[in-house]
């Protein structure tokens, strides 16, 4: 659990300093769903987040760090993922690539309203993750913490170091089998359209949220396309096209965008090759509080 | 959510094996990414395995009992007596992250990825994963080092044969499913070696001078788990969902 703690004073930190915007990236008004992100993230906030400092995090975080966290540059081969990406802080919603809200049905609007507004008046929002469940997806894919990417005849793997998530995506299967039971991380089948790694993933139960405040069904599926990118700095980012799909939730499919930093810094911190251990099973927080009144299980 | 952790899959295992496919899956090293590959000649354990028979006492390669000092033996005796009154009374039955060796003889299927830079030991059970790297030194063991339920793990090769040095982890886990205790001091070396395509002996070699009076060996085998695919298994103590 060390990493936690890191990374909540490393982005309280964050708050008070400079994060850099991608150099080439003006600056621009937020939309009125970012506007509304941005207020719910700031909530309860000593020092809130600048526009800017908020609309960064999306495009990996702080820009001027990025030399310190490549000493050695990813395999120049736009197919091997291999290597550590950092999946940035402070970025769980679901804005839209464009900077819209999701186009979600009218009763999933009211309950996500509920939750922020519970929230807003001291509710403590427990999850499938903050009970030491798989995160879900794309839940997991904004759980800022580092991902690695390993190799298997026939499938890749993802392995996560928040509550060790382990995500298999088959290379080798063109659709899930038969009789696949519903799980919290789905069963992902993936295909190269280019350079590009397909991962759909269907299959879901319904016990995870997609960001903090929305929920799912079981008709979920999500598309997400992996591409690594150079930054205008010559740094390298895995771009996360997550295309999110349920008919029961949205009124029609929308994508979110995420850039995961490539941290080659991070190998060489101890533990295995940059993934520490963490125990979720030692720190259940949210579980015990159900007796206070002020849960909500969604 | 249910427990995962239940005998009834140790059936399915051993079903699996007893078909036992061939090992199609592994040739060669060309899924990986080319700045990825080992040298040719480098074993090649990629793939699914399980446990050809499961382990549910560790005792020494010639079948004896560990050579326990007098305090684990009390300990050891102590942890029996809580199974029998309690079968929750074994760690992993509150769902705590498997210690090392007792992750490596789980009766669930694994799956081990392999580059030139590292193993990755990936256990169906509880969706536990071991990142092994291959060129990175173990870290200093003293005080310092903050124990792990898995410890601080580097491999090498000994010849074709990989072997793991494991150390630092913490003295909450059990050696086995009867309670055999170790203490935060104990290092575990694990050599796997291919015995033809489909087989992979693997030895392990326990030192822990305040559980054991001497170092001591054991041997299992995994067998190759062509056709299966790693489940989600998820352990979540004392709650539902």
């Amino acid at each position: 659990m060390k990493r936690f703690l890191i990374l909540a004073l490393a982005i309280a930190g964050t708050t008070g300093t400079v994060i850099a915007q991608e150099a080439s990236a003006p600056t621009r008004k937020l939309t009125p769903a970012e506007q509304a992100q941005l207020d719910i993230d700031n909530k309860g906030r000593a020092t809130p987040m600048t526009a800017e400092q908020w609309l960064a995090r999306r495009s990996g975080g702080n820009q001027a760090q990025r030399k310190s966290w490549e000493p050695t540059p990813p395999p120049p081969d736009p197919r091997d993922f291999t290597g550590l990406w950092q999946i940035p802080g402070g970025n769980i919603n679901l804005i839209d690539e464009h900077g819209e809200a999701a186009p979600f049905t009218p009763e999933e609007a009211k309950k996500t309203q509920q939750l922020i507004d519970a929230e807003a008046h001291g509710a403590v929002l427990t999850d499938a993750a903050s009970q030491c469940f798989p995160h879900g997806v794309p839940r997991l894919s904004f759980a800022p913490y580092p991902v690695r990417f390993a190799y298997v005849p026939g499938k890749i793997l993802m392995l996560h170091e928040v509550a060790h998530n382990l995500r298999l995506i088959h290379l080798d299967r063109k659709e899930a089998p038969k009789d696949t039971p519903q799980s919290f991380l789905g069963y992902s089948v993936g295909h190269w359209e280019g350079n590009t790694l397909v991962v759909e993933t269907t299959h879901f139960n319904d016990k995870t949220p997609l960001d903090f405040h929305s929920s799912h069904g079981t008709k979920l599926k999500v598309t997400e396309r992996f591409e690594k990118q150079k930054t205008s700095q010559g740094y390298t980012d895995l771009l996360v096209r997550i295309t999110i799909e349920d008919p029961d939730h949205f009124t029609k499919p929308f994508t979110v965008v995420r850039r995961w930093p490539y941290r080659s810094d991070m190998e060489a911190e101890l533990g295995s090759d940059g993934i520490q251990e963490y125990s979720c099973e030692e720190n259940n927080r949210n579980v015990d509080v159900s007796s206070d009144g002020k849960v909500i299980i969604k | 959510m249910k427990f995962v952790f239940k005998p009834v899959l140790l059936a399915v295992t051993a079903a699996m094996v007893a078909t036992g496919a061939s090992a199609a899956d592994s040739d060669s090293w060309s899924f990986l990414p080319a700045a990825q590959r080992p040298a040719p000649d480098t074993p090649n354990f990629n793939g699914k395995w399980a446990m050809q028979t499961p382990i549910r006492a560790l005792k020494t390669a010639d079948g004896k009992e560990p050579p326990l000092l007098p305090a684990a033996k009390a300990k050891y005796t102590a942890n029996q007596a809580a199974l029998k009154a309690n079968p929750k009374s074994d760690p992993i039955a509150n769902c705590w992250i498997q210690g090392v060796p007792r992750i490596a003889y789980a009766p669930y299927p694994m799956l081990i990825s392999q580059d030139k830079d590292r193993v990755n030991l990936v256990y169906e059970t509880n969706h536990t994963f071991r990142i092994v790297s291959l060129h990175r030194p173990l870290p200093k063991w003293d005080d310092s080092l903050d124990p792990h339920w898995l410890g601080y793990s580097a491999g090498h090769w000994a010849g074709k044969t990989l072997v793991i040095d494991t150390i630092g982890q913490n003295d909450k886990t059990w050696l086995d499913y009867s309670g055999l205790p170790h203490s935060e001091k104990l290092k575990v070396e694990e050599r796997y070696t291919l015995d033809g395509p489909d087989k992979i002996n693997g030895e392990l070699t326990l030192t822990d001078p305040e559980t054991f009076s001497k170092p001591w060996s054991t041997r299992f085998t995994l067998v190759r788990q062509p056709g299966y695919d790693l489940k989600e298994s998820v352990c979540v103590r004392d709650h539902k969902m």
